[in-house]
């Protein structure tokens, strides 16, 4: 039985409500402002009720809304010569040489410490697209490998390697953002320790 | 289990996708008998978990959820 216009408003509406909140962060991850990130979401919102009827009741919506999120992002809203002002992969995935140095406690300890909610957004914000797609959809949305692999239109292992240099490139940056703090602090200490002598 | 294999396994361990419940098994073992991959683990996972919680807590605006249902009512 094929439903009326009203009905399928009302199921779309039941199923899209509960996913805003995650629509909404993840737009603001891939196009890095509130104002593209909320018309990003309206746009996926307007293809997904046009393609409701290919949504089968039952399968994974969350999946699904998401792919048309992801889609819509990479078509309408990425451009291309974005790539140019984000620094080279290599440079990004190179080894950090950089260990904050507190005492009485290790390095890693003084970087979960350190790092604060805008330092975790910003350096996801400047990982390149294929891997950033892939930290946020895995890594904070919780979606598996398999689901992301659908979402993404690509095989597992790409997820996985992607996944695996995604994280790398996290790392390096909180790395590198914890560091800075961490030797500003150490310079005002100094300068601080200076004026007083 | 090893080092060098607890370590390629411990992402998948964390991200849940070990395939086996005796793979997880050997894993939770090599981390109970190895300090140095347990001190790992836990780094990694506190700081998987300190990255999703602080992305979570992004706020909806609420103007964008009377948007979207405008948007529904267009149709
Ligand atoms: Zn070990």
């Amino acid at each position: 039985m094929d439903k009326t216009k009203d009905q399928q408003k009302k199921l779309f509406q039941e199923l899209l409500m509960p996913e805003l909140g995650a629509l909404f962060r993840t737009a603001l991850r891939m196009t890095r402002n509130r104002e593209d990130a909320e018309d990003l979401v309206q746009e996926t919102t307007t293809k997904a009720f046009s393609a409701i009827d290919r949504f089968e009741e039952g399968t994974n919506f969350r999946a699904w809304i998401f792919k048309i999120l992801t889609n819509t992002f990479i078509n309408n809203y990425y451009r291309v010569r974005e790539r140019d002002k984000l620094p080279s992969l290599d440079e990004m995935e190179e080894e950090s040489a950089f260990q904050p140095a507190f005492e009485g406690i290790s390095p890693e300890q003084a970087l979960l410490n350190t790092l604060t909610k805008e330092d975790i957004q910003k350096a996801i914000d400047v990982i390149p697209i294929d891997f950033k797609s892939v930290v946020v959809l895995n890594l904070v949305e919780g979606f598996s490998y398999k689901e992301t692999a659908e979402i993404l239109d690509i095989p597992i292992g790409t997820v996985m390697s992607r996944l695996h240099r995604g994280r790398k490139i996290l790392q390096k940056l909180l790395w590198e953002y914890s560091s800075s703090k961490n030797s500003t602090e150490k310079g005002k200490k100094e300068e601080w320790t200076a004026k007083k002598q | 289990m090893d080092c060098k294999e607890a370590v390629e396994k411990l992402f998948l361990y964390l991200d849940g996708e070990i395939l086996t419940p005796q793979e997880r098994k050997d894993f939770e073992e090599h981390l109970r008998i190895c300090r140095k991959c347990c001190d790992k683990f836990d780094f990694e996972k506190n700081l998987l978990n300190l990255i999703k919680s602080n992305c979570l807590d992004t706020p909806l605006p609420a103007t964008l959820v009377n948007k979207v249902l405008t948007v529904i009512n267009s149709f």
